[in-house]
């Protein structure tokens, strides 16, 4: 489960927490945040041809504060990775991190032996929930990734797997 | 039928307020304390900046509490002269027809020493060149 690393709150009460997960995984709020080629299909999946709306995810937030889900949209250079770092603490719980792109999964390219300002994937320093690969990967693919993400925060489902159904 | 302000009524409407009061005041300050009880209590850290007040992620340069120009409070000073002259005005300008001020060169007189002591403040900012726009430079630190 994507919330068993949240850290708890005064009251716990497992119906609640499971409505208020319903909540949280209809309406994941991303980080308005790109750092390489990957945001420009982050952009595409956001507007009108694809619509992440349509799973409740399009409101970007441009402030840490507000968000839930940060989209390590690209190549993380070893000087960004400090920014990052500070976004990721600001941004309230619970919250999630989502590797998109080759880049952000291990260094994508740039994992060469003698490259020196590439970080070797987000999971070096964040806590990644998600990895969706490509190099960019298609928006479909972070839709797939989104809801892949909603099924980790709570036990709803956006509909049923036709293979098992 | 006119409606009698007995005791008792007066008690009930009074009921009926404090119940709405409180009516409002659960609404308002009601999601806060259950998100309150329900909300994780801590987030977790990396870097431990979640305090940081900037949320552009970069690390804040300098010192947000800088000296600045202080020109702007001439304008703040001749905004209040003229506001205190149109506040004024208006009930003057409303009351003026009426009957008690038919015929009186004492009132139009009243007016005419208020509107100039006042419009003094106008006079000594004139004088003092404020209206002019010049670049005051400041010694900056």
């Amino acid at each position: 489960m994507g919330t068993q690393n949240v850290p708890s709150s005064i009251v716990q009460f497992a119906v609640v927490d499971e409505l208020i997960n319903v909540g949280r995984a209809n309406s994941l709020w991303p980080l308005t945040f790109g750092i390489a080629c990957c945001a420009i299909e982050m952009m595409a999946t956001g507007c009108a041809r694809f619509d992440m709306s349509r799973f409740g995810a399009e409101v970007f937030r441009p402030s840490a504060r507000q968000s839930d889900v940060m989209i390590v949209a690209g190549t993380i250079t070893k000087k960004m990775m400090p920014g990052i770092k500070t976004l990721y603490d600001q941004m309230p719980e619970p919250k999630w991190v989502m590797a998109l792109g080759n880049c952000a999964i291990s260094g994508g390219p740039f994992a060469f032996e003698g490259q020196y300002s590439i970080v070797l994937g987000a999971d070096e320093f964040l806590p990644v929930d998600v990895y969706v690969p490509g190099c960019p990967p298609r928006p479909e693919a972070l839709l797939q990734g989104i809801i892949e993400l909603e099924h980790l925060v709570s036990d709803w489902k956006r509909w049923k797997n036709p293979e098992i159904a | 039928m006119e409606q009698t302000f007995s005791t008792f009524l007066y008690q009930d409407n009074v009921l009926w307020i404090a119940a709405f009061t409180l009516g409002g005041l659960a609404f308002a300050l009601g999601p806060i304390a259950i998100v309150y009880l329900l909300m994780p209590n801590e987030t977790r850290q990396i870097s431990g900046k979640a305090l940081q007040a900037i949320e552009c992620a970069m690390d804040p340069i300098g010192d947000p509490w800088i000296r600045y120009g202080v020109v702007f409070y001439l304008y703040a000073l001749i905004f209040l002269a003229f506001d205190v002259d149109v506040l004024f005005l208006f009930p003057v300008a409303v009351a003026y027809n009426d009957v008690m001020f038919e015929s009186s060169i004492r009132d139009f007189i009243e007016i005419l020493l208020f509107v100039g002591i006042l419009s003094l403040a106008v006079v000594y900012a004139w004088i003092k060149g404020v209206f002019k726009w010049e670049r005051k430079t400041y010694l900056r630190q």
